[in-house]
């Protein structure tokens, strides 16, 4: 999976805009969205938000997560605990990077929140690497990926996957007899 | 994105070989130290430090890997093999001890494959020969992934010198993880480039054609 396409995902979450004409409901298969009246707040997608913010047709409000007190809370309780946290967002990386790249003159202190995030991405990765090093070492079958996020996954995963396939057949060669027989190529 | 022009077969590592891939068929050429348990007749010129014509009963010599997988057989004893330096006692002391330290690309380059392949010719230490390379794999693992996640836009040929072929292909997986990633994160993954089958599209001239 590429990261674009986890982006694009991404782009189906919800956010408030006020926008700044009047539009009637308009009506598409993901749903209805709207009416829109100037200055009344509306629950629109995001890809549709960040189309009517270029075109200078709305104002975003950030998410209540988005916020620099609420960040360095998370920031600081992930770092504390030895488990993943649960997140604000399932896609708080993406959210966070397409609304700061997008509509960073409504998000106040959008350079701390970048900061943050990253941060707590940081330290989320770091915790990643350290259980797949133990779930290796350990010979573990199964894992749960409670409170991890798809972009956290995507990162890791071709290289996971892989050295779990290597790491299989390893282990298979302990037990010949389970296998398909000796010569079983020709 | 990493496209290519074919999909490569990925080894089999484990007992069973892929007929296809690339990396078996080159593993499938590592020589073995091998001795003969019966005479093999007018097949001297197997054996280049003799001229005699014949093979002898008894004889030490090195076969490829899938000449003696061939002809090993348990009932008719053919010829037996030996283990290679690296799966003896020795150097599984030496893999158990720090698996880290070891120069497996010098050491094979494919050292989890052969181990595997070893495991067909039923020798009493086979389990250990398993459990070693188990070990080693499990014990390399941290290092691979931290080195293949961290390196972005470096030279990494310091860090894949010495790895194994296996871990070779891990680090490169690792790495389009990263740097897909990093490339989202900088906005790149938005740009449209150009296929890189059309950049290594040349055209054709007629004279290449015809001889």
């Amino acid at each position: 999976m590429d990261a674009s396409e986890v982006e694009f995902l991404a782009e189906k979450e919800t956010v408030k805009i006020i926008p700044n004409f009047s539009l009637d409901k308009i009506y598409l298969i993901g749903g209805d969205l709207g009416p829109f009246n100037p200055g009344l707040p509306v629950d629109v997608p995001v890809w549709l938000a960040l189309n009517l913010k270029q075109r200078q047709k709305c104002r975003i409000v950030p998410p209540a997560w988005m916020d620099v007190d609420k960040l360095e809370e998370m920031r600081d309780l992930e770092r504390k605990e030895d488990t993943f946290t649960p997140v604000p967002s399932p896609y708080y990386m993406e959210l966070t990077k397409l609304l700061l790249n997008f509509a960073s003159d409504n998000i106040p202190k959008a350079d701390e929140i970048r900061t943050l995030v990253k941060d707590i991405w940081d330290t989320r990765i770091a915790k990643l690497r350290l259980s797949a090093d133990s779930f290796i070492s350990q010979l573990e079958a199964h894992a749960k990926l409670d409170n991890l996020t798809l972009m956290e996954i995507n990162t890791i995963r071709a290289f996971l996957l892989d050295s779990l396939n290597c790491l299989y057949k390893l282990r298979s060669n302990q037990h010949p007899g389970s296998s398909k027989g000796q010569f079983a190529d020709f | 994105m990493d496209t290519q022009s074919y999909l490569p077969v990925k080894p089999g590592v484990g007992m069973e070989e892929n007929f296809l891939s690339l990396d078996d068929i080159l593993l499938s050429h590592e020589r073995l130290p091998i001795r003969t348990e019966c005479s093999f007749p007018r097949l001297g010129f197997l054996e280049k430090s003799s001229d005699s014509h014949d093979i002898p009963e008894g004889t030490k010599m090195e076969l490829p890997l899938w000449l003696s997988k061939g002809l090993y057989e348990k009932k008719r004893r053919v010829l037996s093999v030996e283990l290679p330096k690296v799966y003896r006692e020795g150097w599984r002391t030496v893999f158990n001890a720090d698996p880290n330290v070891v120069d497996l690309h010098k050491m094979g380059p494919y050292y989890y494959g052969l181990g595997s392949q070893m495991l067909h010719f039923d020798s009493p230490e086979n389990p250990e020969i398993a459990q070693t390379l188990l070990q080693t794999f499990i014990g390399r693992f941290r290092r691979n992934m931290d080195s293949s996640q961290n390196a972005y836009n470096e030279d990494t040929s310091a860090l894949v010198e010495r790895l194994d072929c296996l871990e070779k292909a891990l680090f490169s997986s690792g790495q389009s993880g990263l740097n897909s990633f990093q490339s989202w994160e900088k906005g790149r993954a938005s740009q449209l480039t150009a296929s890189s089958l059309v950049l290594n599209y040349r055209k054709r001239k007629i004279n290449d054609l015809q001889p």
